[in-house]
């Protein structure tokens, strides 16, 4: 049984490939993988149909996003021809996951916006959902003039500051990102606020999964946390595919905080770091996240251990707005189903691109309009009326809404809690 | 000191389930010099045939605690059962008519097998956490400060019962003599009359058992678990194969006692984002400075 030079370089061949490389692909389920034409200068198509690429996580630990999101682009589509927004024109949604093992994929989002350039019908893009996969997406989607309206992502460094202008690249005064909800400089303080002023929370271990968001949300809520005289007892990151939170756990029980913080998404981690919270003797205290917990996902997999989590989104409630009415109704009608986090806003975004398709075609006298015709219109600052309030894109491409709604998990549901509009 | 404890009942837990999977490792790779990457596979395997057999069972229905040990020992022997099965399968089909080709191919067979039980997975169950029913009572004990519940204790009395039983299969029986002789010279035993092609497959057939009580074990553990999650843990528990010396039975159970303690403390006293790094940087020192492990004899080379 002793080894022979041979395997010993084998062994230390395949152990070195194999920790280098990181969770290899297996096949993606149903991925559209056109690779795209490239910078091909916009040209006006033809034929009568405009489509909007859609990009969003629809398979995995990210379907309970990614999915209600997409269904409220699809009302939004089904809508519009139905009330003929477009003169002339058929919408259509194209829509791709972009999610690689049950987990969102920047590599996959920069593939899925190749396809979407590869078609000159495809006008705008709804998404994506994830801001690591915008953080990928941008600089492509911008030196290709192609609009991105999002309905979920939060990092504010993908539209705000120096490192959005970087992101932007050689034309980093051109805004062609844009999105519907609100940022985390305001979601993390106000899940922070929640904790240390409404629920009394005083110490807190952060924990998060070292994402775009997740690490920035988590810096955000930490600070308010302090600010608001709670004591940050500890920081830490968990790393992709880690399965066992035991021993992380136990350390941080050791100092006794009286509420975990996990910024990240389920299934990044999530809710794996609840349900073991209950085996480490954590069971009992309060866990906060931010909206990338607040979905059925996290209350299917902490299960019992749910209990006593919240969670905010970076949008209103459409529960709790009369013009909403119509849309929530159509929407259960046609999905059959509750509506997610951000339906409502997917919608919105979807009806910002065919708002704005609507505008050129009409001023175009019936042309078919380009890429470049729809951003600019996207950038005019006109005032959109939604079903989720009346907005306009800011200079940066964000929403001038700024409404953050929290929620608990009680019995294997999100309860509404309550929410605050923040714009200034 | 409290802190220390508590941690090393994490460790201990974690242990008791690399230790299973790095015996499949150390078995087939003392038996037929492959590393069969596919083992990972098999273990995670082993925690859906268990999900799937413990769904048909009517678990509200029963209560008392003999009954559910019962429900218990009859999953994980159906579990190890079906593991088995498939290891011999494997073996079968894809590494026996590549017995005595050149190492890389196997080698790259076995990833590709072990890519082919992942898809195959992801078919089965999708690509989100799979939930495992939790049939068993929480029930928590405090020994000296330190907290553990009931499934840490059955984690590692089960992976300690599996282990023991294996050693004295190996070395008490006749097949455990036989499997020892194929390990030590192939044409010799096949010479003494033992029908090596059989031996072999009752190697993959244990190995890939076991791996399907540690599916079981840390279903139990987690109560979820994810297509994906042989990768890790086979890669961590071939470590702790290769850390005990590889081919060695005893020293794979070391190993992986000390990689899930390593893990533990890591996380405790450095940071738990470096506990990987902690575990493939022993791989690599032991692969350099001490290739034949903690407890692989200084054999000399077979030529």
């Amino acid at each position: 049984m002793a080894l022979t030079i041979v395997t010993r370089c084998a062994l230390a061949a395949t152990a070195a490939v194999l920790l280098a490389a990181p969770l290899y692909g297996c096949s993606q389920t149903s991925n559209n993988q056109q690779t795209g034409a490239g910078t091909s200068a916009p040209q006006r198509a033809s034929g009568n149909v405009v489509k909007i690429g859609v990009d969003l996580p629809l398979s995995g630990g990210d379907a309970s996003d990614g999915q209600p999101t997409a269904n409220g682009v699809k009302l939004a589509v089904i809508e519009a021809n139905k009330r003929h927004l477009i003169p002339g024109f058929t919408v259509e949604a194209n829509i791709i996951d972009d999610a690689v093992n049950g987990v969102h994929s920047p590599t996959q989002g920069v593939k899925n916006i190749q396809s979407f350039a590869s078609d000159p019908a495809v006008v705008g893009v709804v998404g994506p959902f994830n801001s690591n996969v915008a953080k990928a997406e941008i600089p492509l989607s911008n030196s290709l003039g192609i609009a991105l309206v999002s309905a979920s992502t939060t990092n504010p460094d993908l539209t705000k500051g120096p490192l959005a202008a970087q992101l932007r690249g050689a034309n980093a005064n051109a805004v062609t990102y844009f999105r519907v909800c609100a940022t985390d400089d305001i979601q993390g303080p106000a899940g922070a606020d929640h904790a240390a002023q409404v629920r009394k929370l005083r110490r807190a271990y952060v924990l998060d999964d070292n994402e775009t968001y997740g690490r920035g949300v988590a810096d955000q809520w930490a600070a308010q946390f302090t600010k608001d005289g709670g004591t940050v007892l500890g920081h830490d990151h968990i790393t992709k595919g880690q399965q066992d939170f035991h021993a992380l756990l136990t350390r941080a029980g050791s100092q006794h905080p009286d509420v975990v913080f996990y910024g990240g998404t389920t299934s990044t981690g999530g809710g794996l770091v609840r349900k073991q919270m209950a085996d480490s003797g954590l069971g009992d205290i309060a866990y906060f996240g931010a909206d990338g917990i607040r979905n059925d996902e996290f209350l299917r997999v902490a299960g019992a251990a749910a209990n006593n989590s919240y969670g905010t989104v970076a949008a209103v409630n459409a529960d709790k707005i009369p013009a909403a009415k119509e849309f929530l109704r159509s929407y259960e009608a046609q999905f059959k189903q509750p509506v997610g986090s951000y339906s409502a806003s997917g919608y919105v975004a979807a009806m910002t691109i065919i708002d704005s398709i609507g505008a050129v075609v009409k001023a175009n006298e019936g042309k078919m309009p380009t890429r470049a015709e729809v951003l600019d219109q996207l950038r005019g600052g006109q005032t959109f009326k939604s079903i989720i309030g009346d907005f306009a894109f800011d200079k940066n491409g964000d929403t001038t809404n700024k409404i953050i709604s929290i929620y608990g998990a009680k019995d294997g549901a999100w309860v509404f809690l309550t929410q605050k509009n923040y714009a200034r | 000191m409290h802190q220390f404890l508590q941690q090393l009942i994490n460790g201990i837990a974690l242990g008791g389930v690399y230790a299973l999977i790095a015996l499949g490792y150390t078995m087939v790779y003392g038996i037929i010099e492959l590393i069969n990457f596919a083992h990972g596979d098999v273990y995670t395997l082993g925690t859906y045939f268990s999900l799937t057999i413990l769904a048909l069972i009517p678990l509200s229905t029963i209560t008392s605690g003999p009954e559910l040990a019962l429900v218990a020992v009859a999953v994980i022997l159906l579990a190890a059962l079906l593991c088995g099965i498939v290891g011999v399968l494997i073996e079968r089909l894809a590494y026996r008519r590549l017995r005595n080709a050149p190492r890389l191919a196997p080698l790259i067979t076995a990833i590709g097998v072990s890519l082919i039980l992942e898809n195959i997975m992801q078919i089965w169950k999708g690509t989100s956490e799979v939930p495992f029913p939790q049939f068993l009572p929480d029930r928590w004990h405090t020994v000296a400060g330190v907290r553990f519940d009931d499934r840490s204790l059955l984690v590692v009395g089960i992976s300690l019962f599996f282990m023991i039983a294996l050693n004295l299969f190996v070395f008490r029986t006749r097949l455990g003599a036989a499997m020892r002789a194929t390990a030590q010279d192939r044409d010799a035993a096949q010479l003494m009359g033992i029908n090596v092609n059989s031996t072999i497959a009752w190697t993959f057939f244990i190995g890939s058992a076991l791996a399907g009580v540690a599916g079981f074990v840390s279903g139990l553990y987690y109560g979820t678990t994810f297509f994906l999650n042989g990768y890790q843990a086979g890669l961590k528990a071939f470590t702790a194969a290769v850390l005990g010396g590889i081919g060695n039975i005893t020293g794979a159970m070391l190993g992986g006692f000390v990689i899930g303690i390593v893990e533990a403390m890591t996380s405790q006293y450095i940071s738990d984002q470096w506990t990987s790094v902690v575990v493939f940087s022993i791989l690599i020192l032991i692969l350099v400075f001490r290739p034949s492990g903690l407890l692989g004899e200084q054999a000399p080379e077979k030529v």
